[in-house]
């Protein structure tokens, strides 16, 4: 899950109840436990909730070698009113590790012609970018970033979806109505082309795939969150998120699910793992002082053992400085080192409310 | 001492020292030129200043964007957008579809003249869509707020930082037949180091101008912004290329520079008569710098033949003053730039006046000194200097030494140019046959009567060498009248035979009157047709249009549901409801009028030219065209003429041609019925009214005005003499630049005749030494002026007369496509010349008394 992405939240809510209630006071629906989810229907949009995304990251590679950090992401919001629709609101991302530069933009627009999801299935445009699943379950995604770069690909699930949460809900706070439905793909085949400037590059690696649905997820106090996801190289996933608290204490509701070989998941709570800054970053662009990257210490599941993992990012500077929205996070690549210093598998980490104004930002 | 350093002593010691010592002179001289390039200079900045308004929206908000998708007729509908982005692909490129119209505040008084309300371009685009030009714009702040109330409401505006209403405000606004009051949510925000939006531009939310001018699913157009990056150009020619495939008719698309032509080409011929027009004075001024020089080179003799005798080379003296025009040029050229500028901030608000009341909306009001015009008004203003200074520059340098010795010394008889009746009948024959010639087709459908321009410059020269052979007769004709007073005697002998300074001053003069007369005699014939074409057009009760319709430009329309009300009130006996479409032609943009033929046919309301048609549209595919349009694109009566609507291009066959002097664009008229099924759009331009009872055109009035707020409403009476004020205030700034012309050539005059008197110093000592006072002198001076003037008034007006046909019947016929009717304005010629005549007798009378205390001895 991506507790919640930057842009999207918005509100927040009420006193702690013990049940969500069905849907929200402005009539959006909220999660509710045992959803029975019905593919490909559910891949597409469900316009019943106020926020929605899809969120792609992953790292490709080029015959040469070089290698690749991307992300692609789209958002729908219901802004409030029927005159205002819904809004559409899309990232792209890329990082050439063997350069360090990293390229990004952002998009928004209204629904319409020129921003759709599709319910019934994956089919979501802004702009030129598009993200739809073929009747083959082929996921095909077009991307660019302001003419520097652009690609074409198409990811083939190679670990079946798993569905994070308790009974189907994620929560991410107190609040029972701050939570998700949380679809993931976390293990998808990429191929395509990559071209980047007037280099045509065929690439293929591994991307995850993230489809969450909700109508209120910040809760009182919380000032941001911390979240990664990893694809280890022994056939394993993990999905963290740590919410970070006003007084710098980690939320209860922060989870580690840790997905097997064969996607099994399995979730720990906030008492039996850590996820801890590992020096810091200042972005010359914000001003804001990142991690630089994290340190995920928890019992690794296979073995029993405590494990404390390093996430070193591939470059410094994957700071997206939100243009259009305001909100500058960090977002990027990283690589996972164990204790002694090996390369056991690839991350995306994930960094919010560090430019101060978060909880402005997304009122 | 090498030739620089001789030349820079003669500058000190012989051109500066007779400045100083004449100061006077000198800045009369200078004036006169400066005052020429000023018109001309003021002109210019007022032309780009007007043409700069013409801007789009996007340049102010963004970069300019790369191409613009537009209907050929009408409007687009909003399905076109996913199909444009469908052929783009992935191709990284803005698309930013635009609903405009037009808006104006509503005015206190019904009875206010049109156009004197403030009126805007409300331009609805999409304010979300539009934040992510943002991304191309890095050194800008991130725009999140600034947009943030308007998106969604559908009363919002945002306006520019120069309206006096401020956000939070209501601002009222008359929008097609509605007034509405909407809120300012915000400021148009500006480019880091550009300049706010005009304050005529007024932006809202896409879905929000849609609703609010009934036109949802529609828009204007689409601009197209190909994302930064690299191979800008050639990603922009490939979107261009498969937008432009993908069109199959239903779009045009027309690149930045196509469209920042458009509003130049639309205007070309009107800034070019402008731009001829206001020449008139630095024409004027050029025959004075000539005379000028020429009586300088005279009175300077004795000095150049000191110099020759000591060595100086014939080289460097003409050398000496050329550079003497040269610092004439540049003097008079700079001061006049600076006039030319203040008077740039009025000669705008007149050719703003006028673009608005003939081709588009524009809020110029102010004109912004441009260093490229200044830089080309200065060299035209030293050339023009220098080759006036030519034929004197060389008399100087080739007159030997000997001739040049002797204190006394007369003006000779002129240039030979300038006497030379051979010229004159050549330059006469030759102006007739260019004007004969065939007018220039420029891109757009702009015409330039390039062979009536020469003609005039070839009769305006004729008219400027029979003056003085007038001169020269008249001289001799009022030789008799010597005999009446000694002064008399005096004043005629200085004309018979007359001096080449004084043939110059007549020459100047009928050039200055040629012009003026000439205009006067268009403009009178031009409104004497606009009379007799009101009396048969407008013959109907009352005329009902938008509040807005403001300019030619506006866009505002009449709901059907509110047009039908009022046609179908029981006092009306007959209505005629006009739609229009801006429609392009292979030649250009025009537009396509839909009327109740019926109505035309019963009312007898068309003015035909080549005689009533057979054939209506109502009775089949047919259509009528304005004389313009047959000018402008070449069509004529019987032709099949393709026309694009939305619904696919019709053929029809022209069945007749009406004058219309309202658009120099032309217009196609076709039936009601087929505009209203081929345009899809039923909302009117204009209702036209026949009353059951004509004497209730003023309560009626007075009631559908309290019923519709949004509607302007006028009677026969009242719009006849709306028309014709609108009509002579398009040609205010012509007046203008007439009596500047005029003014220039009554000042030489006064320049003439200080340059006679101080050649004749030697001569006034001796008339004072026999007693002739300082009164008789002045007296004798005015008569001299009077008879210069004289002649020059009338070569000038008759080769006004000859001006006059030609401006009607070549220039105006070529450049409008109007056919006039000549009729000469003798109550406003008389004017001209009793003025004329006033001005020359009081300037000589003073420069006679001022003469006449000359010392005897004073150098020039």
């Amino acid at each position: 899950m991506k507790p919640m992405r930057p842009l999207l939240c918005l509100v927040t809510l009420f006193a702690t109840a013990l049940a969500a209630p069905p849907t929200t006071p402005d009539g959006y629906a909220l999660p509710q436990p045992g959803r029975e989810f019905v593919f490909p229907r559910d891949h597409g949009s469900h316009p019943e909730f106020k926020i929605e995304w899809w969120y792609l990251t992953g790292h490709l590679y080029a015959e040469d070698g070089r290698r690749f950090g991307l992300q692609a992401t789209f958002f729908r919001r219901a802004d409030g009113t029927a005159e205002k629709g819904n809004i559409y609101l899309a990232h792209m991302a890329l990082l050439d590790v063997k350069t360090g530069r990293f390229i990004h933009q952002e998009r928004l627009n209204r629904a319409g012609w020129d921003a759709s999801a599709a319910i019934g299935s994956l089919d979501v445009k802004c702009g030129p970018w598009s993200l739809r699943m073929d009747d083959a379950g082929l996921i095909h995604v077009i991307g660019s970033i302001r003419a520097e770069a652009s690609f074409e690909l198409a990811l083939t699930p190679i670990k079946p979806l798993v569905v994070f949460g308790e009974n189907g809900v994620s929560r991410k706070g107190a609040d029972p109505s701050a939570a998700s439905h949380y679809l993931t793909f976390p293990r998808l085949e990429t191929r395509g082309t990559l071209s980047l400037g007037k280099e045509q590059l065929p690439v293929r690696g591994e991307m995850w795939m993230d489809h969450e649905m909700s109508s209120s997820q910040l809760d009182e106090g919380q000032v941001g969150w911390d979240w990664a996801c990893l694809q280890l190289r022994d056939g394993r996933e993990a999905m963290v998120y740590r919410m970070r608290r006003k007084d710098g204490t980690t939320d209860p509701f922060s989870t580690l699910a840790w997905i097997d070989p064969a996607g099994a998941v399995q979730q720990v709570g906030a008492k039996d793992f850590t996820l801890m800054p590992n020096g810091s970053w200042r972005s010359a662009q914000s001003g804001a002082e990142y991690p630089s990257g994290v340190v995920l210490s928890a019992i690794d599941p296979s073995s029993g053992k405590r494990v404390q993992w390093k996430l070193v990012p591939l470059a410094k500077d994957q700071e997206l400085h939100g243009r259009i929205t305001g909100i500058a996070y960090w977002e990027g690549a990283c690589r996972i080192l164990d204790e002694q210093e090996n390369e056991i598998g690839s991350a995306f980490l994930e960094l919010t409310g560090y430019t101060g104004d978060l909880k402005r930002s997304l009122r | 001492m090498n030739e620089a350093g001789l030349l820079r002593l003669l500058l000190r010691k012989f051109t500066l020292r007779h400045w100083r010592r004449g100061p006077g002179q000198a800045v009369l001289l200078v004036m006169i030129l400066a005052l020429g390039v000023a018109v001309y200079f003021s002109i210019r900045l007022a032309n780009r200043a007007v043409l700069a308004s013409f801007e789009r929206f996007t340049d102010v908000l963004t970069h300019e964007t790369d191409f613009v998708v537009s209907a050929p007729a009408g409007s687009l509908p909003e399905t076109i957008l996913p199909e444009l982005r469908a052929a783009l692909g992935a191709r990284p490129v803005h698309m930013i579809p635009v609903i405009e119209t037009t808006a104006a505040r509503p005015r206190s008084d019904a009875n206010a003249e049109i156009g004197s309300a403030e009126t805007f371009r409300l331009i609805g685009i999409d304010l979300i869509g539009i934040q992510n030009l943002r991304e191309e714009d890095t050194s800008a702040e991130p725009i999140r707020e600034t947009w943030a109330g308007g998106v969604g409401n559908l009363n919002a505006i945002f306006v520019s930082p120069a309206l006096t209403e401020q956000p939070g405000d209501r601002l009222p606004l008359l929008i097609d037949d509605r007034l509405v009051s909407l809120e300012i949510a915000g400021h148009i925000p500006a480019r880091t180091n550009e300049p706010a939006a005009p304050a005529s531009i007024i932006i809202m939310d896409l879905p929000a101008a849609q609703a609010i001018t009934e036109r949802r699913g529609q828009i204007d157009r689409v601009e197209f912004l190909v994302e930064s990056g690299p191979d800008r150009a050639a990603r922009r020619a490939e979107a261009t290329k498969i937008v432009t495939d993908a069109a199959q008719g239903r779009w045009r698309v027309e690149t930045s520079a196509d469209r920042r032509e458009s509003g130049a080409m639309m205007t070309r011929a009107f800034r070019l008569n402008l731009t001829v027009l206001s020449l008139i004075a630095l024409l004027v001024g050029l025959y004075l710098i000539y005379q000028a020089l020429d009586g300088a080179v005279l009175r300077r003799r004795q000095e150049i033949a000191i110099l020759r005798s000591l060595g100086v080379e014939e080289r460097t003296i003409q050398r000496a003053w050329l550079l003497e025009s040269l610092l004439v040029g540049a003097v008079g050229g700079t001061l006049g730039a600076l006039l030319g500028w203040a008077g740039a901030q009025f000669a705008v608000r007149f050719v703003g006046r006028t673009v608005n009341a003939l081709y588009f909306a524009n809020s110029a009001d102010s004109a912004h000194l441009h260093f490229g015009e200044f830089a080309w008004t200065l060299v035209l203003s030293i050339a023009a200097s220098i080759a006036a200074g030519w034929a004197p520059a060389r008399t100087a340098a080739q007159m030997p030494p000997a001739q040049m010795i002797g204190r006394y010394h007369t003006a000779g008889p002129g240039p030979r140019l300038l006497r030379s009746r051979t010229l004159a009948v050549a330059l006469i024959v030759l102006g007739a046959l260019a004007a004969k010639l065939p007018a220039l087709h420029l891109a757009g459908g702009t015409r330039v009567a390039l062979g009536g321009f020469f003609a005039a410059g070839a009769w305006l020269f004729a008219g400027g060498i029979v003056s003085g052979h007038l001169l020269r007769g008249l001289g001799a004709l009022v030789r008799p009248l010597g005999n009446l007073s000694p002064l008399a005697r005096l004043a005629v002998s200085h004309l018979s035979p007359p001096s080449g300074r004084h043939r110059l001053a007549a020459a100047s003069l009928a050039c200055a009157i040629a012009m003026t007369a000439g205009m006067a005699i268009l403009v009178g014939s031009f409104e004497r047709t606009m009379q007799q074409w009101i009396a048969t057009t407008f013959q109907a009760d009352l005329y009902i249009s938008s509040a807005g319709a403001q300019s030619a430009s506006s866009q505002n329309r009449m709901m059907p549901a509110t047009w039908q009300r009022l046609a179908s009130d029981p006092a009306v006996a007959d209505a005629n409801v006009l739609h229009a479409a801006d429609v392009v032609f292979p030649g250009g943009k025009s537009m396509v009028i839909g009327v109740n033929t019926q109505f035309d046919r019963q009312q007898g309301t068309v003015a035909w030219l080549g005689g009533t048609p057979t054939q209506w549209p109502d009775e089949g595919e047919f259509t009528f065209v304005s004389e313009a349009f047959v000018e402008r694109f070449g069509t004529q009566r019987g032709d099949l003429l393709n026309v694009p609507t939305p619904s696919g291009t019709r053929a029809l066959r022209v069945a007749g041609v009406f004058a219309d002097y309202g658009s120099e664009r032309g217009s196609v008229l076709i039936d009601r019925a087929k505009f209203v099924e081929w345009f899809r759009e039923d909302a009117a331009r204009t209702v036209i009214v026949k009353l059951r009872d004509p004497a209730v055109a003023e309560s009626l009035r007075t009631k559908w005005l309290a019923e519709n707020p949004g509607l302007q409403i006028f009677t026969n009476a009242h719009l006849r003499t709306e028309v014709l004020r609108i009509f002579r205030q398009t040609f205010s700034i012509t007046y203008a630049l007439e009596a500047i012309g005029v003014c220039v050539a009554v000042l030489g005059l006064a320049l003439t005749l200080i340059s006679v008197l101080l050649d004749r110093q030697a001569d006034l000592t001796t008339l004072r030494a026999l007693g002739v006072s300082r009164r008789g002198m002045a007296i004798s001076a005015a008569m001299e002026g009077l008879g210069t003037a004289l002649a020059g008034l009338l070569a000038g007006l008759a080769a006004s007369l000859l001006l006059g046909w030609l401006l009607i019947h070549v220039i105006n016929k070529q450049t409008f496509g109007w056919t006039l009717l000549l009729a000469v304005p003798w109550p406003a010629l008389v004017l001209l010349a009793v003025l004329v005549l006033s001005a020359a007798l009081i300037a000589a009378a003073i420069v006679g008394y001022w003469g006449a205390g000359l010392p005897a001895d004073r150098e020039e």
